[in-house]
């Protein structure tokens, strides 16, 4: 207990004596400047589109309404000239009550905009008169109900043969179970939800207002919109900030004692190289949790019973795996680089890696269940009120905690002088963190495939963002190529260190015994998680699926066999030629996949 | 004049150290896959989700398969309406069979029209069930926009009347068949473009800090300075490479934009605003490394800096966000634009001047 705390308490008295009282007031300065001009931003409607179109127009009357809307510039023209508007640089023309577009899309977006401009305004004149039942008389009650989701699953397994047949069974199958039994009412469906109709024109604004950061239920219908996925990353940004910075002052902390060799003292000292690490990084997650209870408070507010309490500490519990990714990833990337520079280049290309990995299906909240495998979306959902399964939880932390851990234990392996103080290739590192796990009793190629299952699995998940851009059957196949690399580095990295390092005979039959563990490791893994993520989405439609056992000897087959084709190029030509042998690896796997989707893609 | 030159060799040879070690770390290639994840990352969001939420943009093709049960009568209005959209409509008299049908996934959503005639005095709800999580809620919910938008009309051509001295403002646009949203338009020319060539600039600003405390913790700065370098030399040569590089990427980006059929226009006043904002945001980061010398104390006050600016520049027209825009669309004039750029070039050479000042003031003993 005494060895990690010391260093602890050392590493927070230090990091607190780095700011002089210049440097903090200037600090607060800034924050205050940030604050502020964020307020003033936030009043001007927070756009950047000012004055980006121009309208030209004989019709004075209707400058207010195209000044009220910043996009627009403002110019006055004569009957004479207007015909001639482009020559003015204008976008359109307004003659009486016509308007004349350009052939540009510039024109086309203009006119698009004005017709907004036109509409907001007269939602403004109408709303001036007090008088709700003849100015808004048509209002829009939105309810979300429950019913059996019908699932496809468009996996290799699922592609092979169960396609047209899954449909029609599963529909026959669910069939009036848990259906509910007489007549159905509008009170029944609407049981749990109270929404009463406005009353006053007063009404109208709160139930604007409210709709920015709740799910919008009940609105007219100029004001109906689809829900809103932008308040998600706005909760993302909110949260994941301070992380940012605080895990900025973490890996600079580890960096400096790397080149300014301190660490080497702390190194000397009779504490493990795990206490150092524990001591090092507690204070900080300590503090940037603190934090994260801070911003929680501010926008769940002070608790007033145990419901909101508890989802104040749910909001905390989902950030929790956030914060030690974020940590794990810069302690592991500020022990394999070489400089500031590089320090510098790896935490914000991990920073932007994670957020694509928050944002991105955060925003798809309320739409689709897809949307929790992350956090921010349990976040998102606890915010509007409702409540979290401890499954839901598990699925979309668990990769997190998984992959932080992993990043800390093989972090911490390397932990020592001659990984920290040397200029050692990157390459080497990984490595000698690979080595040592491999040496240990419990290590083996088989669970190092299963631990690498969640980098894995983001990977791909940020790949099929990345090659979106691509044309449709170009992406598929550059994704099916690049996925299946991702899969062959990670089942032969094991086995490159084991023959690079000789801790076992270089043989053609240790080549193809690691090839088999390896191999089965990943494919225990990938099923494991497979069980785990659809769990939470589709437990009945899938289970048929899952329970195909022929089917699941194939991709057995194929990991092991692929794995083999690393291993083997290895034993034949020497670890040097470790990329030829992931390629070739890579080609037999693509090929298998190319080959299950061909319908897909071909048909 | 020989002075001067000495002192220009001296920048360069420090430049050339730099630009050496970015290449060797190879981290120079992260920066910019951190670019293209950021880009892409950005048009997956332009066409994916601009799309999605724009039904003008989305064909016919996914409301295929999808439809909606009403309850209602014939005559209803609405039901009338529905009709004539693209939704496909199922009439149903009361809500019993209608919600079976629901549970069974025959049809995916309910609309429930209002009875209350039109001319009425009491407010008309529209009860729409839609199925939770599914992505279908959000389709159904964008088509039934527009003709819960021409009910709405419908029911406000005979109640505004009753409204004293309202008169509705008819405005009739003529379109001209180009199909754009202004959505779409505006998430490319404001947010994209500008996002993607400031990008460059922004971390450049990082990077200089990193070039100069880099020194000072490794204590390799107490060697330079023993070689004929003076400190102010030492910093141009950082300042220069950093900037260097912005206009670089930045003509990259707009490059690879205009590939993909984004024409933008007065590229080259583009990239002068671009390299001016770089040259401010990399001499505001080397004042700051200068004075606090301390890695993560300056990145933390550049990252404030940087945010200040950011939130400042929504508040005037012309900004360089905003000036971007205009610039890459044509919607400013000559005058205008010259204008602006000599500010922003005056920024940056005040700035030059604060940065020796500083540098010199502070190392007065080298």
């Amino acid at each position: 207990m005494s060895g990690w705390f010391t260093i602890a308490k050392w590493e927070f008295f230090r990091s607190k004596l780095k700011f002089d009282s210049r440097s903090a007031i200037l600090l607060t300065l800034t924050l205050a400047l940030v604050i502020a001009a964020s307020f003033a931003a936030a009043q001007t409607q927070m756009s950047m589109n000012q004055k980006i179109y121009t309208a030209a127009s004989t019709e004075p009357a209707l400058r207010p309404i195209l000044e009220s809307d910043q996009r627009f510039s403002y110019l006055p023209v004569t009957i004479y000239d207007a015909t001639q508007f482009y020559m003015y640089g204008a976008d359109f023309v307004i003659i009486g009550n016509n308007v004349y577009l350009g052939d540009n899309p510039k024109s086309a977006a203009a006119g698009s905009a004005l017709e907004n401009t036109v509409k907001e305004y007269r939602e403004i004149v109408l709303t001036s008169y007090d008088d709700i039942n003849n100015s808004h008389p048509v209002w829009v009650t939105v309810h979300d109900i429950e019913r059996p989701q019908n699932f496809q699953l468009l996996s290799a397994q699922g592609a092979a043969g169960s396609l047209d047949t899954g449909r029609d069974s599963g529909s026959n199958e669910r069939s009036h179970q848990g259906y509910p039994k007489g007549e159905i009412t509008t009170e029944y469906l609407n049981a749990g939800s109270s929404f009463t109709l406005p009353q006053d024109i007063s009404d109208l604004d709160d139930y604007k207002a409210r709709s920015f950061f709740q799910k919008q239920t009940l609105s007219t219908p100029s004001f109906f919109s689809p829900p809103i996925p932008f308040t998600a990353i706005l909760y993302a940004f909110l949260f994941i900030f301070p992380i940012y910075f605080i895990s900025q002052f973490y890996s600079t902390s580890i960096m400096d004692e790397r080149t300014n060799k301190k660490g080497e003292l702390i190194l000397a000292a009779p504490l493990s190289s795990r206490d150092i690490v524990i001591g090092k990084t507690l204070p900080y997650i300590l503090v940037t949790l603190l934090i994260q209870a801070v911003i929680t408070l501010y926008i769940m507010g002070i608790p007033a019973d145990i419901r909101t309490a508890q989802s104040s500490l749910l909001i905390l519990a989902a950030i929790l795996p956030v914060v030690l990714l974020f940590f794990a990833l810069s302690f592991f990337g500020a022990i394999l680089s070489r400089s500031f520079k590089e320090l510098t280049f790896t935490s914000v290309f991990l920073s932007v890696m994670i957020s694509g990995y928050l944002f991105f299906p955060a925003m798809f909240t309320n739409i689709h269940a897809i949307s929790s495998i992350s956090p921010i979306t349990l976040i998102v959902r606890l915010i509007e009120g409702e409540t979290l399964l401890i499954g839901t939880y598990l699925f979309s932390t668990l990769p997190f905690y998984f992959v932080a851990f992993s990043a800390f234990l093989f972090g911490t392996y390397i932990y020592r002088e001659e990984d920290l103080f040397t200029q050692k290739a990157v390459s080497e590192k990984i490595t000698d963190c690979l080595e040592i796990f491999l040496l240990n009793p419990y290590g083996s190629v088989f669970l190092l495939s299963i631990i690498f299952i969640p980098f894995v699995y983001m990977t791909q998940l940020m790949l099929i963002v990345m090659l979106f851009n691509l044309p449709a059957p170009h992406s598929v196949i550059v994704m099916i190529a690049l996925s299946a690399m991702a899969e062959e580095l990670v089942k032969s990295a094991g086995i490159y260190t084991i023959f690079k390092r000789k801790l076992q005979l270089v043989t053609m039959r240790n080549a193809f015994r690691l090839a088999v563990l390896s191999g089965t490791g990943f494919f225990v893994g990938e099923k494991a998680v497979a069980v785990l993520t659809l769990a939470p989405i589709a437990s009945s439609a899938f289970g048929a699926v899952m329970t195909m056992g022929t089917l699941l000897l194939i991709p057995l087959l194929l990991h092991i066999s692929t794995a083999a084709v690393s291993s083997i190029v290895m034993y034949r030509f020497g670890t040097r030629r470790y990329l030829l042998s992931v390629i070739l690896a890579t080609v037999v796997h693509s090929a298998y996949n190319l080959f299950i989707l061909r319908g897909v893609l071909f048909g | 004049m020989a002075k001067r030159a000495r002192y220009c060799k001296k920048v360069r040879s420090i430049a050339k150290k730099e630009v050496g070690e970015l290449m060797r770390e190879k981290t120079f290639m992260l920066s910019v896959l951190i670019q293209l994840f950021i880009a892409s990352f950005s048009t997956f969001l332009v066409i994916g989700l601009t799309s999605f939420y724009d039904p003008t943009i989305m064909g016919d093709i996914e409301m295929q398969g999808i439809s909606v049960a009403v309850v209602g009568t014939e005559e209803n209005e609405l039901y009338k309406l529905l009709q004539e959209s693209k939704i496909n409509t199922r009439l149903y008299s009361d809500l019993t069979p209608a919600y079976g049908d629901f549970y069974e996934h025959k049809v995916d959503a309910i609309v429930i029209a209002p009875p209350g005639p039109p001319e009425g005095t009491d407010i008309l709800n529209v009860d729409i069930y839609l199925p939770k999580s599914e992505i279908k809620a959000t389709l159904i919910s964008l088509q039934l926009k527009e003709p819960l938008e021409k009910f709405e009309q419908h029911v406000r051509d005979i109640r505004t009347q009753r409204l004293p001295g309202y008169s509705p403002l008819e405005i009739n646009i003529n379109k001209r068949g180009i199909k754009t949203s202004s959505t779409y338009f505006e998430f490319i020319f404001v947010a994209l473009l500008p996002l993607l060539v400031f990008t460059p600039a922004f971390i450049s600003g990082g990077l200089v800090i990193d070039f100069i405390t880099e020194e000072f913790e490794r204590k390799t700065m107490e060697l330079l300075l023993v070689t004929p370098a003076s400190m102010l030399e030492i910093v141009s040569g950082k300042v220069l490479v950093a900037v260097a590089i912005v206009p670089l990427q930045a003509l990259a980006w707009m490059l690879l934009l205009s590939m993909n059929g984004i024409s933008i226009m007065n590229f080259f006043t583009i990239l002068l605003v671009v390299t001016l904002i770089g040259l401010i945001l990399v001499l505001t980061s080397s004042i700051i490394s200068a004075i606090f010398r301390e890695r993560g104390v300056a990145q933390l006050l550049y990252s404030m800096v940087l945010i200040f600016l950011f939130m400042a520049s929504y508040l005037f027209t012309n900004s360089p966000l905003n000036l971007v825009t205009r610039l890459s669309i044509d919607s400013i004039g000559a005058s205008e634009s010259a204008l602006w750029v000599g500010l922003y070039t005056l920024v940056a050479l005040a700035l030059c001047m604060l940065t020796v000042a500083t540098v010199k003031n502070t190392y007065k003993n080298n």
